[in-house]
């Protein structure tokens, strides 16, 4: 490697020139920077959060009260629709992917992912099918049948207009992305580690962002099926779940939730990994008990395969799958209650700096360990026949994911900010968000328990006075706006950090651990100006303790190689939504000029090759 | 090519690589394919009987492919073992939900 | 990348495995395949769940004809054999023998398609569409797929025979011929399946 760096040192200077630097907006419509695409991943991530919550809001506002008006009966199925879809594939894992996108690399002490081009077009691809999924709301319909679309409500029988064709689409689009997302993580983590760092030394965010990975890599292309099957029902008369012509609606309830009990996990263990290195930092502690966090970390990804059956109790699937499908369920309790502990464990006895990071990562383990109790309490078959389709169902999952995940999210944004932007994020600020936030949550879904034991069935659109329902809802609706005033306090803070000057120290919160804290903030292009050398675990504690002010180099300082930005991914994107379109209105042209676009910038891109360019760190740092 | 005393670690590396194996995959292979399809053509024996030769015959074959045409013996292939390795295991709990919870 | 060129005339042992890009690609190449083999895998069990739903639509132990898979299937497993024989030829550095396989290699993968176009075509006309019943959706689905898959093969092999005529062997393009053999084999693979669960035992009953 270095003497390939020597023998192009005097070539560098020609490839910077030769090779086309954007910038403004072009820069970020081309970029393959994976901290670029992390940002654009959170801004993206952050818009539909703020569509799903509007949404959210105007549930809220329809359920306020008895007998409400506020929006039509079908209205209020495209808004529950399009609030779960939003809120899980458009908003809570492109938040994930801005987070691993913009930390994992960092983490691992590499320049980037092992695909910048792949991880471009993943974000790409991503932003297109959310697009195309949202537009329903212009045409005729949103889609409306449930973010599960269960058939045969989903089906061309029982929903002829376009509105779900939507979902179906626009789902299949960004699925791509997200699974070239996951192939690229894995790949990363498994090749670009620097030396040094084992497995057995990789910091748990890294962990749990490979095991998302592997989850990603693995459920997706369930979710990609399914989409297809119900995608040829609905346009070419196909008969996946036409139970008329011999299909079966079972299947598809099957299919999905293979896919869809996974992408639970896929949203949660990022948030473990988050919480792992947020209260490790602040209690300036090793995490406690290190190998039984992996290990819990990878039983929880292969039980998370084996237990999608508990989402269809209810189906009748008789005894023998029922009491199994229980038992799986319900050991998923224990890695989780592992990790629980080592939490606690890690706090015990640590010098604990209550930030707005940490404060959100201890608000979730207690707000986390409800959602999980209510999950082996709906495991127990015979108890779901009750719970099933009841409000106490749709507190269970709000509980796991926003009392779990958005707060993992909250806690991580609030943690990495100094390292993405440069600037932290006014802490007291912080702390009014996650107090709105925390009190508005548990006030909105508590409640919710007991609507659902009182009888409340959930996607009802209202309900009638005097049957015990009234208080508890107006309560949720209060709490709704409580954490919708939070996301406001957040998106100021955000707005007020951004005039504020870029001070952030390399070691932003002086207690840092690992490799992402020994470069400044935020990071120049190519991360790390030599690969640092990792010599244990929590790699940066470790030679801060040895009393060392930088990591030791593995390599000298010399000319690195960068990929070039294309624009490639966003064209091929394009070409994408617009062939989405033309299966969706019957437009043969449409469909094969769009994917003619998309084949024709994978031929370019197979047939130019990617010479990248180099920087030279020191020449650099002149001018910076 | 073994000539070359001189250099004999040069000689290992740049080895050639004979088709011997590869064409030992491929008759078996081909063996596989035609007791699968001789097992139907015949016609007359038990339907279980025969799937339990098609699916046997299959994986067999499966493994011979995988084994030798994409290098999974050979070394560094942890990783894709694993990946195939977890692949199947997840068609597996598919398989079985088609065979035994779709219909009762 | 001046470094790699004149490096040609004497490529490592494995020039795939040369670089990290290389080494990358093959992982992230092995990682995309255990994701295709869920997504057949999951095409395979929707077809097992419907197979006998065939209703008033012909029923495949009389579509099918056992000569015609067979002479398909026969097609394939040589056509893998020639494409290992390229990344043979490709790791004793012969060139001219290695496009000469992969040519080969392509040529078969048409004539499988070819049979299966004809296949297809012979089936619509005897009243099996895609609409006929769940079975026929979900026949047309999965052998569509593997189908789809060929026919991408061959444009991808096609693509890269042209890049080695211009860039020659190098770490560059060693990789992508490396996978697309890798690639190649693991459609015969859900081959296998394919003649085993859909044909055979649809012929069984």
């Amino acid at each position: 490697m270095s003497t390939h760096a020597a023998n192009t040192a005097h070539d560098a200077h020609a490839h910077t020139h030769t090779v086309k630097r954007y910038r403004g907006l072009m820069d970020w419509l081309t970029t393959v920077d994976h901290k670029k695409i992390g940002i654009l991943y959170l801004i993206a991530g952050f818009f539909f959060f703020l569509v799903g919550g509007a949404e959210a809001i105007m549930i809220r506002i329809q359920l306020l009260k008895p007998m409400n008006d506020f929006v039509a009966a079908d209205t209020f199925n495209e808004l529950l629709t399009m609030h779960g879809t939003t809120m899980i594939f458009l908003a809570a894992m492109p938040m994930l992917f801005a987070l691993m996108n913009a930390v994992v690399p960092l983490q691992l002490g590499a320049r980037d992912v092992a695909f910048p081009f792949l991880n471009s077009l993943g974000f790409w691809t991503f932003f297109a099918g959310g697009i195309l999924l949202n537009l329903g709301w212009f045409d005729a319909s949103a889609p409306d049948a449930g973010w599960t679309a269960y058939a045969p409500l989903s089906g061309p029988t029982f929903n002829g207009s376009r509105a779900m064709d939507y979902y179906v689409i626009g789902l299949q689009i960004a699925g791509i992305g997200t699974l070239l997302g996951g192939i690229n993580f894995m790949a990363t983590i498994i090749n670009m580690r620097a030396p040094g760092m084992s497995f057995m030394r990789m910091p748990m965010f890294t962990w749990a962002i490979f095991i998302t990975s592997v989850l990603i890599v693995f459920a997706f292309p369930v979710l990609t099926v399914g989409l297809v099957a119900l995608m040829f029902d609905r346009l070419f008369g196909a008969n996946f779940f036409e139970s008329g012509t011999g299909g079966n609606e079972v299947l598809w309830e099957h299919i999905f939730w293979i896919f869809g009990h996974p992408e639970v996990y896929i949203l949660i263990l990022p948030a473990f990994g988050v919480i792992s290195e947020v209260v490790s930092t602040f209690s300036r502690k090793r995490l406690f008990g290190y190998s039984s966090m992996v290990f819990a970390l990878v039983l929880i990804a292969f039980l998370g395969f084996m237990v999608w059956a508990h989402h269809m109790f209810a189906t009748g699937l008789g005894p023998v799958a029922n009491a199994l499908f229980s038992i799986g369920t319900m050991l998923i309790a224990v890695p989780t209650g592992v990790k629980i502990f080592n939490w606690l464990f890690t706090l015990w006895g640590g010098s604990i700096r209550y930030t707005t990071a940490m404060l959100f990562a201890v608000g979730f383990i207690p707000t986390f360990v409800m959602g999980g109790v209510t999950g082996v309490m709906l495991a127990s078959a015979p108890a779901d026949y009750q719970y099933h389709d009841s409000y106490f169902v749709v507190a269970h999952f709000h509980y796991v994911i926003v009392g779990g995940l958005i707060l993992g999210i909250f806690a991580g944004l609030h943690y990495w900010w100094p390292k993405m932007f440069g600037r932290h994020l006014n802490e007291g600020l912080g702390k009014l968000t996650f107090w709105t936030f925390f009190i508005g949550f548990h006030l909105t879904f508590f409640v919710q328990h007991f609507l659902g034991l009182l009888g409340m069935p959930r996607r009802v659109w209202t309900y009638l006075p005097n049957q015990g329902l009234d208080n508890m809802n107006l309560i949720s609706s209060i709490g709704a706006f409580l954490m919708g005033i939070g996301t406001i306090v957040f998106v100021t803070n955000v707005i007020i950090t951004w005039l504020k000057p870029r001070n952030a120290e390399a070691d932003a919160w002086e207690d840092g651990r690992s490799l992402e804290w020994t470069i400044p903030s935020p990071p120049p292009e190519y991360n790390f100006k030599q690969t640092p050398l990792v010599r244990g675990a929590d790699a940066w504690w470790k030679e801060k303790m040895d009393g060392k002010t930088e990591m030791t180099p593995a390599e000298p300082v010399g000319p690195i190689h960068m990929p070039s930005p294309s624009i490639l991914p966003l064209i091929m994107s394009i070409g994408l939504f617009i062939a989405g379109f033309g299966f969706m209105y019957d437009n043969l042209l449409a469909t094969i000029g769009g994917l003619a676009v998309t084949f024709a910038c994978m031929f370019l891109r197979s047939v130019f090759d990617d010479h990248g360019f180099h920087i030279d760190p020191e020449h650099e740092e002149v001018h910076a | 090519m073994a000539s070359n005393h001189s250099s004999s670690e040069e000689v290992k590396r740049h080895r050639v690589e004979g088709p011997q194996k590869h064409i030992v995959a491929f008759v078996l292979s081909l063996a596989l394919t035609i007791i699968a399809f001789a097992a139907v053509a015949a016609g007359d024996i038990n339907t279980t009987f025969t799937y339990i030769i098609l699916v046997a015959m299959a994986i067999i074959q499966v493994f011979v492919q995988l084994a030798f045409w994409m290098h999974m013996k050979d070394r560094g292939h942890l990783f894709p073992i694993i990946a195939i390795v977890a692949g199947v295991f997840v068609v597996f709990t598919a398989v079985i939900t088609a065979v035994y919870w779709v219909w009762w | 990348m001046s470094a790699h060129q004149h490096a040609e005339g004497h490529l490592p042992h494995e020039p795939e495995k040369a670089t990290l890009e290389g080494r990358n690609k093959i992982l992230g190449f092995w990682i995309f395949l255990g994701a295709e083999t869920v997504l057949f895998g999951t095409l395979f069990s929707a077809f097992i769940a419907l197979r006998h739903q065939v209703l008033d639509g012909p029923h495949p132990s009389h579509l099918f004809e056992l000569p015609m898979i067979f002479a398909a299937t026969m097609i394939l497993l040589t056509s893998s054999l020639m494409s290992v024989f390229a990344v043979q030829a490709m790791h004793n550095n012969k060139v001219k023998a290695m496009i000469g396989w992969l040519l080969v290699t392509i040529l078969l993968g048409l004539a499988f398609l070819g049979l299966e176009i004809t296949e297809f075509n012979t089936y619509v006309s005897e009243g099996h569409n895609m609409k006929t019943s769940a079975f026929s959706s979900s026949f047309y689905t999965l052998v569509g797929f593997h189908g789809a898959h060929v026919a991408f093969g061959v444009l991808w092999i096609g693509l890269l025979i042209t890049q080695i005529f211009k860039k020659g062997l190098t770490v560059v393009t060693a990789p992508k011929i490396y996978l697309s053999a890798i690639y190649w084999h693991f459609i015969d693979v859900v081959w296998v399946f394919i003649f085993t669960v859909v044909y055979l035992m649809g012929k069984v009953g």
